[in-house]
Protein backbone atom coordinates (compact mmCIF):
# COMPACT_ATOMS: atom_id res chain seq x y z
CA UNK A 1 0.00 0.00 0.00
CA UNK A 2 1.16 3.33 -0.05
CA UNK A 3 -0.24 5.27 2.61
CA UNK A 4 1.23 8.88 3.68
CA UNK A 5 3.13 7.57 6.39
CA UNK A 6 5.23 6.38 3.86
CA UNK A 7 4.65 8.65 1.26
CA UNK A 8 6.83 10.97 4.03
CA UNK A 9 9.65 9.02 4.06
CA UNK A 10 9.94 8.28 -0.05
CA UNK A 11 12.25 10.42 -1.88
CA UNK A 12 13.76 10.58 -5.22
CA UNK A 13 16.87 8.76 -5.46
CA UNK A 14 17.95 9.43 -9.42
CA UNK A 15 21.37 9.79 -9.42
CA UNK A 16 22.36 13.39 -8.89
CA UNK A 17 19.34 14.20 -8.05
CA UNK A 18 19.90 15.60 -4.72
CA UNK A 19 17.89 18.37 -4.02
CA UNK A 20 14.23 19.33 -3.99
CA UNK A 21 13.80 15.44 -4.04
CA UNK A 22 11.03 15.31 -1.44
CA UNK A 23 8.21 15.13 -1.75
CA UNK A 24 7.02 13.17 -4.30
CA UNK A 25 4.00 14.73 -6.41
CA UNK A 26 0.81 12.54 -6.65
CA UNK A 27 -0.33 11.86 -10.30
CA UNK A 28 -3.55 10.11 -11.45
CA UNK A 29 -4.24 7.91 -8.56
CA UNK A 30 -7.34 5.69 -7.35
CA UNK A 31 -7.40 6.07 -3.85
CA UNK A 32 -9.38 3.84 -1.22
CA UNK A 33 -10.76 4.09 2.34
CA UNK A 34 -9.72 1.39 5.19
CA UNK A 35 -10.57 1.72 8.56
CA UNK A 36 -7.59 1.14 10.74
CA UNK A 37 -6.94 0.75 14.21
CA UNK A 38 -6.73 3.63 16.55
CA UNK A 39 -3.60 4.08 18.14
CA UNK A 40 -2.68 7.22 20.01
CA UNK A 41 0.72 6.52 21.83
CA UNK A 42 1.86 5.51 18.20
CA UNK A 43 0.91 8.81 16.56
CA UNK A 44 2.30 10.90 19.56
CA UNK A 45 5.88 9.21 19.09
CA UNK A 46 5.28 9.97 15.03
CA UNK A 47 4.01 12.75 15.61
CA UNK A 48 7.24 14.80 15.93
CA UNK A 49 9.44 12.68 13.32
CA UNK A 50 6.73 13.68 10.47
CA UNK A 51 7.56 16.04 7.61
CA UNK A 52 4.53 18.50 8.28
CA UNK A 53 4.36 20.37 5.28
CA UNK A 54 4.88 17.58 2.94
CA UNK A 55 2.28 15.27 4.64
CA UNK A 56 -0.57 18.13 4.52
CA UNK A 57 0.29 18.89 0.76
CA UNK A 58 0.26 15.22 -0.02
CA UNK A 59 -3.29 14.84 1.55
CA UNK A 60 -4.69 17.41 -0.26
CA UNK A 61 -3.58 15.74 -3.43
CA UNK A 62 -5.60 13.21 -2.69
CA UNK A 63 -8.58 15.32 -1.82
CA UNK A 64 -8.47 15.76 1.72
CA UNK A 65 -8.16 18.90 3.48
CA UNK A 66 -8.80 18.09 7.06
CA UNK A 67 -5.50 18.53 8.42
CA UNK A 68 -4.26 22.51 9.42
CA UNK A 69 -1.60 24.14 7.88
CA UNK A 70 0.42 24.52 10.92
CA UNK A 71 0.80 21.38 13.61
CA UNK A 72 -0.69 22.45 16.80
CA UNK A 73 0.62 22.24 20.07
CA UNK A 74 -2.47 21.10 21.49
CA UNK A 75 -2.83 17.23 20.79
CA UNK A 76 -6.26 16.43 21.51
CA UNK A 77 -8.27 12.92 20.15
CA UNK A 78 -10.19 14.91 17.40
CA UNK A 79 -6.24 15.97 16.30
CA UNK A 80 -5.07 12.56 17.07
CA UNK A 81 -8.27 10.84 15.12
CA UNK A 82 -7.51 13.16 11.75
CA UNK A 83 -3.71 12.95 11.66
CA UNK A 84 -4.42 8.89 12.25
CA UNK A 85 -7.03 8.57 9.28
CA UNK A 86 -4.82 11.15 7.04
CA UNK A 87 -1.68 8.60 7.63
CA UNK A 88 -2.97 5.02 7.78
CA UNK A 89 -6.47 4.76 6.49
CA UNK A 90 -5.87 6.61 2.61
CA UNK A 91 -4.34 3.69 0.23
CA UNK A 92 -3.01 4.88 -2.90
CA UNK A 93 -3.98 1.48 -5.15
CA UNK A 94 -2.85 2.86 -8.58
CA UNK A 95 -1.31 5.86 -9.83
CA UNK A 96 2.01 7.27 -9.46
CA UNK A 97 4.33 9.63 -7.72
CA UNK A 98 6.30 12.28 -9.64
CA UNK A 99 9.98 13.62 -8.15
CA UNK A 100 9.55 17.62 -8.36
CA UNK A 101 13.16 17.94 -9.30
CA UNK A 102 14.06 15.30 -11.91
CA UNK A 103 10.34 14.25 -12.76
CA UNK A 104 11.34 10.99 -12.44
CA UNK A 105 7.84 8.53 -12.43
CA UNK A 106 7.40 6.34 -9.79
CA UNK A 107 4.16 3.54 -10.81
CA UNK A 108 2.05 2.51 -8.43
CA UNK A 109 0.06 -0.53 -9.14
CA UNK A 110 -2.09 -2.37 -6.57
CA UNK A 111 -0.89 -0.26 -3.86
CA UNK A 112 2.84 -1.40 -4.27
CA UNK A 113 5.28 1.37 -5.38
CA UNK A 114 8.32 0.75 -7.40
CA UNK A 115 10.93 2.47 -6.37
CA UNK A 116 13.27 0.32 -9.06
CA UNK A 117 15.74 2.01 -11.09
CA UNK A 118 17.77 1.31 -14.05
CA UNK A 119 21.27 1.07 -13.77
CA UNK A 120 21.93 3.94 -15.03
CA UNK A 121 19.80 5.86 -13.02
CA UNK A 122 20.64 4.86 -9.53
CA UNK A 123 22.52 7.44 -7.60
CA UNK B 1 16.85 -34.74 -5.65
CA UNK B 2 20.34 -32.85 -4.82
CA UNK B 3 19.75 -30.55 -0.87
CA UNK B 4 23.33 -29.98 -0.32
CA UNK B 5 24.88 -26.79 -0.68
CA UNK B 6 27.81 -26.12 -3.43
CA UNK B 7 30.31 -23.67 -3.77
CA UNK B 8 30.19 -21.54 -6.69
CA UNK B 9 32.51 -18.48 -8.27
CA UNK B 10 30.66 -15.18 -9.03
CA UNK B 11 30.81 -14.40 -12.55
CA UNK B 12 29.84 -11.83 -15.05
CA UNK B 13 27.93 -8.46 -13.88
CA UNK B 14 26.91 -9.02 -10.39
CA UNK B 15 23.28 -6.73 -10.79
CA UNK B 16 22.69 -9.58 -13.51
CA UNK B 17 24.29 -12.39 -11.65
CA UNK B 18 21.85 -11.36 -8.94
CA UNK B 19 18.90 -11.10 -10.84
CA UNK B 20 19.50 -14.65 -12.08
CA UNK B 21 20.44 -16.40 -8.78
CA UNK B 22 18.09 -14.55 -6.72
CA UNK B 23 15.44 -12.58 -7.66
CA UNK B 24 13.95 -14.29 -10.38
CA UNK B 25 13.94 -17.11 -8.46
CA UNK B 26 12.16 -15.62 -5.20
CA UNK B 27 9.83 -14.71 -7.93
CA UNK B 28 9.20 -18.09 -9.48
CA UNK B 29 8.85 -19.86 -5.57
CA UNK B 30 7.50 -17.04 -3.38
CA UNK B 31 3.95 -18.71 -2.16
CA UNK B 32 6.03 -22.72 -1.54
CA UNK B 33 9.23 -20.08 0.33
CA UNK B 34 6.70 -18.16 2.31
CA UNK B 35 4.60 -21.11 3.54
CA UNK B 36 8.10 -22.07 5.06
CA UNK B 37 8.67 -19.25 6.81
CA UNK B 38 6.40 -17.84 9.15
CA UNK B 39 8.16 -18.16 13.18
CA UNK B 40 9.89 -14.87 13.97
CA UNK B 41 13.22 -16.05 15.36
CA UNK B 42 13.33 -15.10 18.94
CA UNK B 43 16.19 -11.91 18.63
CA UNK B 44 14.41 -10.30 16.25
CA UNK B 45 11.27 -10.32 18.11
CA UNK B 46 13.19 -9.15 21.04
CA UNK B 47 14.55 -6.46 19.31
CA UNK B 48 11.17 -5.37 18.05
CA UNK B 49 9.75 -5.71 21.51
CA UNK B 50 12.21 -3.24 22.83
CA UNK B 51 11.37 -0.10 20.86
CA UNK B 52 9.01 2.82 22.35
CA UNK B 53 5.73 3.13 20.94
CA UNK B 54 5.75 5.69 17.68
CA UNK B 55 9.10 4.59 16.01
CA UNK B 56 9.01 3.79 12.31
CA UNK B 57 11.24 0.97 10.81
CA UNK B 58 12.32 0.17 7.33
CA UNK B 59 12.55 -3.99 7.27
CA UNK B 60 15.42 -3.85 3.88
CA UNK B 61 14.34 -7.58 2.35
CA UNK B 62 11.28 -8.11 3.94
CA UNK B 63 10.54 -11.27 2.18
CA UNK B 64 6.95 -12.49 3.11
CA UNK B 65 6.78 -9.74 5.96
CA UNK B 66 6.89 -11.75 8.67
CA UNK B 67 8.29 -8.81 10.68
CA UNK B 68 5.53 -6.83 10.04
CA UNK B 69 3.40 -7.08 12.36
CA UNK B 70 5.84 -7.26 15.41
CA UNK B 71 5.65 -6.78 18.47
CA UNK B 72 2.96 -9.20 18.26
CA UNK B 73 1.63 -8.35 22.20
CA UNK B 74 1.59 -4.03 21.19
CA UNK B 75 0.12 -4.10 18.09
CA UNK B 76 0.31 -0.94 15.73
CA UNK B 77 2.89 0.83 18.16
CA UNK B 78 5.35 0.58 15.69
CA UNK B 79 5.16 0.73 11.81
CA UNK B 80 7.65 -1.06 10.08
CA UNK B 81 7.84 -0.74 6.16
CA UNK B 82 8.85 -3.63 3.97
CA UNK B 83 11.07 -3.38 0.94
CA UNK B 84 11.80 -6.40 -1.29
CA UNK B 85 12.83 -7.00 -4.93
CA UNK B 86 10.59 -9.18 -5.12
CA UNK B 87 7.30 -8.02 -6.19
CA UNK B 88 5.22 -11.53 -5.51
CA UNK B 89 6.58 -11.81 -1.86
CA UNK B 90 5.54 -8.62 -1.29
CA UNK B 91 2.16 -9.34 -2.57
CA UNK B 92 2.25 -11.88 0.65
CA UNK B 93 3.71 -9.23 2.95
CA UNK B 94 1.21 -6.99 1.76
CA UNK B 95 -1.31 -8.67 4.31
CA UNK B 96 0.38 -10.48 6.54
CA UNK B 97 -1.48 -11.29 9.82
CA UNK B 98 -4.70 -10.18 8.29
CA UNK B 99 -4.20 -6.35 8.59
CA UNK B 100 -2.67 -4.10 5.49
CA UNK B 101 1.34 -3.51 5.67
CA UNK B 102 2.99 -1.31 4.36
CA UNK B 103 5.60 -2.40 1.32
CA UNK B 104 7.46 -1.03 -1.63
CA UNK B 105 9.23 -2.82 -4.37
CA UNK B 106 13.48 -1.71 -4.31
CA UNK B 107 16.52 -2.54 -4.16
CA UNK B 108 18.30 -2.72 -0.45
CA UNK B 109 21.46 -1.51 -2.71
CA UNK B 110 19.51 1.79 -3.58
CA UNK B 111 18.00 4.83 -1.21
CA UNK B 112 14.55 5.86 -2.19
CA UNK B 113 13.90 7.20 1.45
CA UNK B 114 14.84 10.54 3.69
CA UNK B 115 18.33 10.41 4.95
CA UNK B 116 17.94 9.42 8.59
CA UNK B 117 13.83 9.16 8.66
CA UNK B 118 13.59 6.07 10.44
CA UNK B 119 13.91 5.29 13.63
CA UNK B 120 15.16 1.91 13.50
CA UNK B 121 16.30 -0.58 10.36
CA UNK B 122 16.67 -4.64 10.05
CA UNK B 123 17.93 -6.53 7.49
CA UNK B 124 17.23 -9.97 8.32
CA UNK B 125 18.83 -12.98 5.61
CA UNK B 126 19.46 -10.25 2.64
CA UNK B 127 22.43 -9.31 2.62
CA UNK B 128 24.20 -12.81 1.92
CA UNK B 129 21.89 -12.83 -1.30
CA UNK B 130 24.35 -10.38 -2.85
CA UNK B 131 27.51 -11.16 -4.70
CA UNK B 132 30.35 -9.18 -4.07
CA UNK B 133 31.78 -7.54 -0.65
CA UNK B 134 31.43 -4.07 -2.28
CA UNK B 135 27.78 -4.77 -2.95
CA UNK B 136 27.41 -5.99 0.55
CA UNK B 137 28.90 -2.81 2.26
CA UNK B 138 26.64 -0.40 -0.51
CA UNK B 139 23.76 -2.43 1.52
CA UNK B 140 25.01 -1.89 4.93
CA UNK B 141 25.45 1.85 4.33
CA UNK B 142 22.41 1.77 2.85
CA UNK B 143 20.77 1.01 6.18
CA UNK B 144 23.44 3.42 8.34
CA UNK B 145 21.73 6.16 5.96
CA UNK B 146 18.22 5.06 6.60
CA UNK B 147 17.99 5.18 10.42
CA UNK B 148 18.32 8.26 12.46
CA UNK B 149 22.21 9.69 12.83
CA UNK B 150 21.02 10.70 16.54
CA UNK B 151 18.81 7.25 17.81
CA UNK B 152 18.90 4.55 15.02
CA UNK B 153 18.68 1.01 15.68
CA UNK B 154 19.42 -1.89 13.36
CA UNK B 155 19.41 -5.46 13.18
CA UNK B 156 21.50 -7.41 10.71
CA UNK B 157 21.39 -11.44 10.46
CA UNK B 158 23.43 -13.45 7.56
CA UNK B 159 23.73 -16.25 6.88
CA UNK B 160 27.12 -18.16 8.76
CA UNK B 161 29.57 -20.74 7.67
CA UNK B 162 29.47 -22.30 10.79
CA UNK B 163 25.79 -24.36 10.56
CA UNK B 164 24.32 -25.78 13.69
CA UNK B 165 24.12 -29.50 14.07
CA UNK B 166 20.23 -29.37 12.89
CA UNK B 167 20.70 -27.99 9.44
CA UNK B 168 20.75 -30.98 7.39
CA UNK B 169 22.95 -29.03 4.68
CA UNK B 170 26.53 -30.56 3.58
CA UNK B 171 28.69 -27.02 3.79
CA UNK B 172 31.56 -27.06 1.25
CA UNK B 173 34.78 -26.81 3.28
CA UNK B 174 36.27 -23.21 3.20
CA UNK B 175 39.50 -24.87 1.71
CA UNK B 176 37.92 -25.79 -1.42
CA UNK B 177 36.01 -22.75 -1.67
CA UNK B 178 38.58 -20.25 -1.23
CA UNK B 179 40.86 -22.19 -4.62
CA UNK B 180 37.55 -21.34 -6.50
CA UNK B 181 37.14 -17.74 -5.19
CA UNK B 182 40.67 -16.38 -6.22
CA UNK B 183 39.01 -12.59 -6.88
CA UNK B 184 37.51 -12.31 -3.40
CA UNK B 185 39.93 -10.44 -0.80
CA UNK B 186 42.19 -13.02 1.26
CA UNK B 187 40.99 -11.71 4.42
CA UNK B 188 37.16 -12.14 4.07
CA UNK B 189 36.93 -15.99 3.88
CA UNK B 190 33.58 -16.40 3.30
CA UNK B 191 31.78 -18.89 0.95
CA UNK B 192 30.46 -18.49 -2.39
CA UNK B 193 27.63 -21.31 -2.53
CA UNK B 194 24.55 -22.41 -4.36
CA UNK B 195 21.92 -23.27 -1.92
CA UNK B 196 19.02 -25.21 -3.72
CA UNK B 197 15.60 -24.79 -3.08
CA UNK B 198 13.14 -28.02 -4.20
CA UNK B 199 9.60 -26.63 -5.71
CA UNK B 200 7.07 -29.13 -5.88
CA UNK B 201 4.78 -28.52 -7.74
CA UNK B 202 1.10 -28.97 -6.12
CA UNK B 203 -0.05 -32.21 -7.71
CA UNK B 204 -4.05 -31.88 -8.67
CA UNK B 205 -4.58 -35.59 -7.94
CA UNK B 206 -3.63 -36.28 -3.34
CA UNK B 207 -2.78 -39.62 -5.05
CA UNK B 208 -0.37 -39.16 -7.19
CA UNK B 209 2.24 -41.84 -7.37
CA UNK B 210 5.52 -40.56 -5.82
CA UNK B 211 7.57 -40.86 -8.94
CA UNK B 212 4.97 -38.57 -10.42
CA UNK B 213 5.51 -35.99 -7.82
CA UNK B 214 9.13 -36.58 -8.10
CA UNK B 215 8.82 -35.50 -11.56
CA UNK B 216 7.08 -32.25 -11.16
CA UNK B 217 9.65 -30.72 -8.93
CA UNK B 218 12.05 -28.05 -9.85
CA UNK B 219 15.18 -27.50 -8.43
CA UNK B 220 16.32 -23.85 -7.63
CA UNK B 221 19.59 -22.55 -7.08
CA UNK B 222 19.83 -19.81 -5.34
CA UNK B 223 23.14 -17.60 -4.45
CA UNK B 224 24.35 -17.14 -0.65
CA UNK B 225 27.48 -15.90 0.30
CA UNK B 226 27.84 -17.55 3.99
CA UNK B 227 29.70 -15.15 6.12
CA UNK B 228 32.70 -16.05 8.05
CA UNK B 229 33.21 -15.36 11.96
CA UNK B 230 33.93 -11.97 12.51
CA UNK B 231 33.09 -11.09 8.84
CA UNK B 232 29.98 -9.04 9.72
CA UNK B 233 31.65 -6.67 12.24
CA UNK B 234 34.10 -6.24 9.81
CA UNK B 235 31.83 -5.50 6.86
CA UNK B 236 29.77 -3.03 9.57
CA UNK B 237 33.15 -1.45 10.47
CA UNK B 238 33.93 -0.58 6.46
CA UNK B 239 30.77 0.98 5.82
CA UNK B 240 30.48 3.07 8.87
CA UNK B 241 34.07 4.68 8.20
CA UNK B 242 33.34 5.11 4.28
CA UNK B 243 30.55 7.30 5.81
CA UNK B 244 32.87 9.24 8.21
CA UNK B 245 31.34 7.05 11.10
CA UNK B 246 33.24 6.42 14.33
CA UNK B 247 32.71 3.20 15.30
CA UNK B 248 33.44 3.14 18.92
CA UNK B 249 32.98 0.00 21.36
CA UNK B 250 29.84 -0.44 24.43
CA UNK B 251 32.39 0.45 27.12
CA UNK B 252 34.35 3.69 25.22
CA UNK B 253 31.18 4.98 24.52
CA UNK B 254 30.88 7.68 27.14
CA UNK B 255 34.51 8.80 26.88
CA UNK B 256 33.97 10.05 23.45
CA UNK B 257 34.05 13.53 22.58
CA UNK B 258 31.43 16.14 21.82
CA UNK B 259 30.56 16.87 18.29
CA UNK B 260 31.43 13.17 17.35
CA UNK B 261 29.16 10.83 15.43
CA UNK B 262 29.09 7.06 15.35
CA UNK B 263 28.08 3.76 15.95
CA UNK B 264 28.34 0.84 17.88
CA UNK B 265 27.82 -2.42 17.90
CA UNK B 266 25.54 -3.52 20.96
CA UNK B 267 25.19 -6.96 20.87
CA UNK B 268 26.60 -9.74 18.26
CA UNK B 269 26.20 -13.12 17.77
CA UNK B 270 25.67 -16.72 16.27
CA UNK B 271 22.22 -17.94 16.20
CA UNK B 272 20.77 -20.87 14.53
CA UNK B 273 23.45 -20.96 11.64
CA UNK B 274 23.35 -17.26 11.30
CA UNK B 275 25.81 -14.14 13.00
CA UNK B 276 24.01 -11.17 14.20
CA UNK B 277 24.76 -7.54 15.01
CA UNK B 278 22.53 -5.23 16.47
CA UNK B 279 23.92 -1.59 15.97
CA UNK B 280 23.08 2.46 17.15
CA UNK B 281 23.74 5.25 15.67
CA UNK B 282 24.82 8.23 18.01
CA UNK B 283 25.56 11.64 17.98
CA UNK B 284 27.60 13.34 21.14
ZN1 LIG C 1 14.40 13.11 -8.82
Amino acid sequence: MVRLITHNLLACHVRGCNSNNFPLQFQDVQIGLREAEFNPDFLRGFLPKIEWNALVGAARQLGDTSLPEEQPSMLDDDFLKTLHHVLLEIHVEEGAMVCPNCKHVYPISNGIPNMLLAEHEIG
Amino acid sequence: MPTDVRAVSVSGNPEEYEDEHVHAIYDEIAGHFSSTRYKPWPIIAQFLSSLPAGWVGLDSGTGNGKYLPLPLDRPGQLWTIGLDRSINLLRIAQTVGQHYREVVLGNVLDFPWRYGAFDYAISIATIHHLSTHERRKAAVKSLLHSISPNHGRALIYVWAVEQDNLSKRVIPVAQQAGEIQTVKQKDKPGVDVFVPWVLKEPSSKPDTPAQATQASAKVFNRFYHMFAAGELEQLVTEAAEDMKLQVVSKQLRTTVAAGVSGVTAVQTGWERSNYYIELERWRT
